[in-house]
Formats: structure tokens, C-alpha cells, sequence
């Protein structure tokens, strides 16, 4: 399968939120960051640092307050099938079958339904779920679930993988097994992905780079280089070095996440 | 014959069973209550004369009309009102009266203006039906999963699109919920509306037969509506497994045996 290239960067990127009361929150503050082809970058930060906030920016789904985001070279001014996202909660249409909500995407393009369902059938095959195209999600067990949603943002051929702490709810042992999948399914696709979590673990053990963020207003905190060979399995998480990197981000990040705790949210 | 069909036939057949003894042993007056052989004969009698088959035909034709019409403008304007908001407030207050009122007590001035014939009826129907569909409608439409519009928007999907992709789907079961609904209060409707002034109907039946105190014929009137609750309700559920069958399996066996144990 071809994968295209992404060129995706980040300039002066502020994001505001007015409240109800009109209260102006900072959720992000002068995030410049550019990201490389076919490189898997994870963000991690405490809770409420506007990592979510910044993906739905790439995603289009919300335009920033000043700054602007280059992807291929052209301002992103909202969704576009280029990227594909993959939600943290459950975003399957529970009205619709595997199949159906693989080909969401192309159906919204109007794809021919013929074509449409042949490529999906090779997305489906791919994340494993081959046999399970006419259940309903809620057949499906929440590792099963979020691999139809991984199959429905591959499944428009985008350059960029948007992913959204895809395996927040999922059991840690499931987890796991979540995150060999998608490496496996990253080498044979080989795309740009940011990946969105609050597990430091799991950042070090996807990601060529982990871009750490501070606490409400967000800003870039840290970029830790990833030095782990791939490909990678889940051995490598008790090794000396995946121990260290995870220590160090942590550290990075311990103070905010104690303060998040005790803070109402 | 399954398990099931056997005892349901074996409940009604005792029913009925007790019915007759207990009207033959007990009942003082034949004026409140016929053996059911009496219901039987009379009903046998109505059909042959025509009678009866011309009062179904003109109350299924009142609920058919003023039913449909209430559907149809029931899920349009609660569809309209979950997208647009001016819409939504401008129709809000008249539509809030309307529900919490019960309409059925404006039924004579219907007959008055709309006279005692077809139409009069077919607006009681709607005017009573089209409320609870069209705020079933609204409020399945309202309570779309943000996550799924924005899964949509993610995908490119136009305000159509998200539309006719989310939010029409996510209301259905609601729209099937009012529709139950609706027919349990339009045939209500039917016989309110022909009890005061029709020429013909079920529930011009049941009026006339209890002012000559003909018993037997008002239970005719009355077992008919009994039926007719039956087969709607379960032309709605066979619908509703044909517009949300995510919806029926949700609802498995076990829940639905809860279900139907009233749990």
C-alpha cells in the first residue's frame, strides 16, 4: 500500500476558551512544533494540559485563536480526508454494522459503494477483525471496537493518523495488546501519527518522540528523542533504557500531575 | 404450536372462560355485563348487517388519516426544531401548552368547526397524536451523540450529511417510542371524537349502544379498540426492528423477558 508523505508544523498556536461567564481560559499557549514524515509522535502531559484540544486543532475540528497550522504546506482550515482520526471514546455508529462504519469516510466522499466496501475489507482484514463485518458494535468487546474505529481513519488513505488516547478505556492487558497491534499495523503503513495519551508507557513504547506538555495554559514542555530500536515488542518495556525514558517524563510532569489531582476541574 | 403461543391461546381462552361463568353466576344486571357468548352473537349480528363493517371502515379511516397526518408533521417539525433554533423557539411555548393540555377537551369545538363528519374526527386524532411524536422526535434528535458529530465532521461530512447520517438515525428509536405512543392516544382520539357527534365509527357504536343500553354491542365497540391497540402496536414493533435494528438487539432476550415481565 502507498504511503504517502506529511509535512505538519505548528506556528505561535494559542488557543482560548470563553466560558460562560466571560471568563477567558487558556487551554495553549505558543505551540510551535513541526512533525516529520511517517513519524510516530505521541503527547503526553497531566490532565486538562490541552493535549485533546491541540489534536482537534490538526484534525480541523476546531480552528486555533491565533497561530496557524501547516500541513503540506496549506493552512488547515478544517477536516480533511488527508487525516484520519481516531476518537478516545466510543465514536462507532451503533445503528451501523463493522463494514458500515469502516467505510464512514468514503461514503461521506460519495466513493462508489462497490469500491468502498472491497477497500474496507482490506482495513478490516488488516487491524484483524476479518469474519466480524456485519456485527454490530455493541457485539464487539471494546479492544474489537477500537480496532473498527483504527480501521475506519486507515481506511481514507490519510498521511496522518490523529489518535485521541484510542486506548483510555480499554483494560490494561487488552492495552497492551492494543498497542503491539498498532505498531505491527504502523510498519506496514508507515504514516505520520500523533498520538494523544496520559500514559507516559505507552508514549515511550509507540513513539519516535514524546512531546511533553505543562499544565494549563499548555505549552511545549520537552521533546524527548525515543531511542528504541524497532521493530519493537512488549519486552522492550522492561528494559533499562524504556525504564529510564519512562522515569525522566515523569519527572517531567510529576508536580502538575499531584497539583491536577487536588484541582476541581 | 410453541411454549409460548400455547399459553398466551391458553390465557385468553380462560379469560374468556371465566368471563362467560362469572356473567352467567354473578352479575345481577345483564346492563353492566354480558356472558361473552352474548359478545359473540352480537358481533355476529353487527357484521352481518353491515353495520360494523362500515364503523371500522370510517374509524380506520379517521385514525389512519388524522394519524399519518400527525406523523408526518410531528417528525418534520421535531426534526425542524432540533436544527433550527429559531424554529425551535418560536414553536416552543405553543407546543408545551398543547402537550400538558388535554386535548381530547377541545374535541366538541373541532366537531363544530369541522362538522360530524370524517374531517372532524381526523383532526381529533392528529391534534391529540402529533404532540408526543413531534417531542419524541426532538428529543431523539437532540440527544445525538456529540462523539458521532464529530466523528462525522472529522470525515468531512456536510450539515446535510450529518444530518441524514447522525442525527436522523440517533432519533429513530425515539420517533418509533412517540409513535407507540401516539396511536395508544389517537385511538383515545377516535372514540372521544365520535362520541360527541358522528354517524358512524366504533366509537359512535359504543355511545349509541350504551345509550339503548345494549351491552353486548358496546363490548363489540369496546374488544374491537382492544384489538386494534393489539395490531398497531405490533405494526410498530415490526417496524421498529426494520428502522433500529441496533435497538431490538440491544434489547436481548434476556431484557426483553424482563421486559415482558414488566421489570
Amino acid at each position: 500500500m502507498a504511503s504517502s508523505s506529511a509535512s505538519l508544523e505548528t506556528r505561535n498556536v494559542t488557543k482560548y476558551f470563553v466560558r460562560r461567564d466571560q471568563v477567558k481560559t487558556e487551554a495553549l499557549r505558543d505551540i510551535n512544533l513541526s512533525f516529520g514524515n511517517h513519524e510516530f509522535v505521541a503527547i503526553v502531559g497531566a490532565s486538562g494540559c490541552g493535549k485533546t484540544t491541540f489534536l482537534r486543532m490538526l484534525g480541523g475540528l476546531i480552528a486555533p485563536s491565533s497561530g496557524s497550522i501547516l500541513f503540506n504546506g496549506k493552512e488547515i482550515v478544517g477536516p480533511g480526508n488527508d487525516r484520519g482520526f481516531v476518537f478516545q471514546a466510543d465514536s462507532l455508529f451503533p445503528w451501523r454494522t463493522v463494514m458500515s462504519n469502516v467505510i464512514l469516510g468514503l461514503e461521506i466522499q460519495g466513493k462508489p459503494l462497490s469500491e468502498s466496501r472491497e477497500l474496507a475489507q482490506r482495513y478490516i482484514a488488516l487491524v484483524g477483525l476479518r469474519g466480524f463485518e456485519n456485527h454490530y458494535p455493541h457485539e464487539l468487546s471494546g479492544g474489537m471496537r477500537q480496532r473498527v474505529n483504527l480501521a475506519r481513519a486507515l481506511c481514507i488513505n490519510p498521511s496522518l493518523l490523529l489518535m485521541d488516547e484510542p486506548f483510555a478505556a480499554l483494560d490494561a492487558q487488552t492495552r497492551e495488546i492494543m498497542q503491539a497491534e498498532l505498531l505491527r499495523i504502523w510498519n506496514e503503513q508507515r504514516k505520520a501519527v500523533v498520538f494523544i495519551t496520559h500514559q507516559i508507557d505507552e508514549a515511550v513504547f509507540l513513539a519516535d518522540r514524546v512531546i511533553v506538555f505543562s499544565a494549563r495554559p499548555g505549552t511545549v514542555r520537552d521533546i524527548i528523542e525515543i531511542d528504541l530500536p524497532r521493530p519493537r515488542d512488549m519486552t522492550i518495556k522492561r528494559s533499562d533504557k524504556f525504564i529510564q525514558y519512562v522515569d525522566r517524563i515523569w519527572k517531567l510532569i510529576e508536580e502538575e500531575v499531584r497539583q491536577s489531582v487536588l484541582r476541581p476541574s | 404450536m410453541t411454549p409460548r403461543q400455547f399459553r398466551i391461546t391458553a390465557s385468553i381462552l380462560g379469560g374468556a372462560a371465566i368471563w362467560e361463568v362469572a356473567a352467567r353466576l354473578f352479575a345481577e344486571s345483564a346492563l353492566v355485563i354480558v356472558p361473552i357468548s352474548d359478545v359473540a352473537r352480537a358481533f355476529v349480528r353487527l357484521a352481518a348487517s353491515g353495520t360494523l363493517g362500515r364503523d371500522v371502515v370510517v374509524s380506520s379511516i379517521e385514525f389512519g388519516g388524522g394519524f399519518a397526518l400527525a406523523a408526518l408533521v410531528g417528525i418534520v417539525a421535531g426534526l425542524w426544531m432540533a436544527v433550527s433554533a429559531t424554529f425551535r423557539d418560536l414553536m416552543y411555548p405553543w407546543v408545551s401548552a398543547f402537550n400538558s393540555m388535554p386535548v381530547v377537551a377541545v374535541s366538541p369545538l373541532l366537531i363544530i368547526a369541522f362538522g360530524i363528519g370524517l374531517a372532524s374526527k381526523i383532526a381529533v386524532v392528529f391534534l391529540v397524536s402529533v404532540f408526543t411524536i413531534l417531542i419524541n422526535t426532538l428529543a431523539g434528535a437532540e440527544n445525538t451523540d456529540a462523539n458521532l458529530v464529530d466523528a462525522a465532521r472529522a470525515y468531512g461530512a456536510s450539515r446535510l450529511q450529518i444530518f441524514l447520517k447522525v442525527v436522523l438515525p440517533s432519533a429513530m428509536p425515539y420517533i418509533v417510542a412517540g409513535l407507540r405512543l401516539g396511536v395508544a392516544r389517537g385511538l383515545i382520539g377516535i372514540v372521544v371524537g365520535e362520541m360527541f357527534g358522528a354517524q358512524a365509527g366504533v366509537g359512535h357504536l359504543i355511545m349509541t349502544s350504551g345509550e339503548v343500553f345494549a351491552t353486548a354491542d358496546l363490548y363489540v365497540g369496546v374488544l374491537l379498540l382492544a384489538v386494534a391497540g393489539i395490531l398497531t402496536t405490533e405494526a410498530l414493533e415490526w417496524l421498529e426492528v426494520r428502522l433500529a435494528p441496533w435497538r431490538v438487539s440491544v434489547l436481548s432476550e434476556p431484557n426483553r423477558k424482563a421486559a415482558r415481565r414488566g421489570q
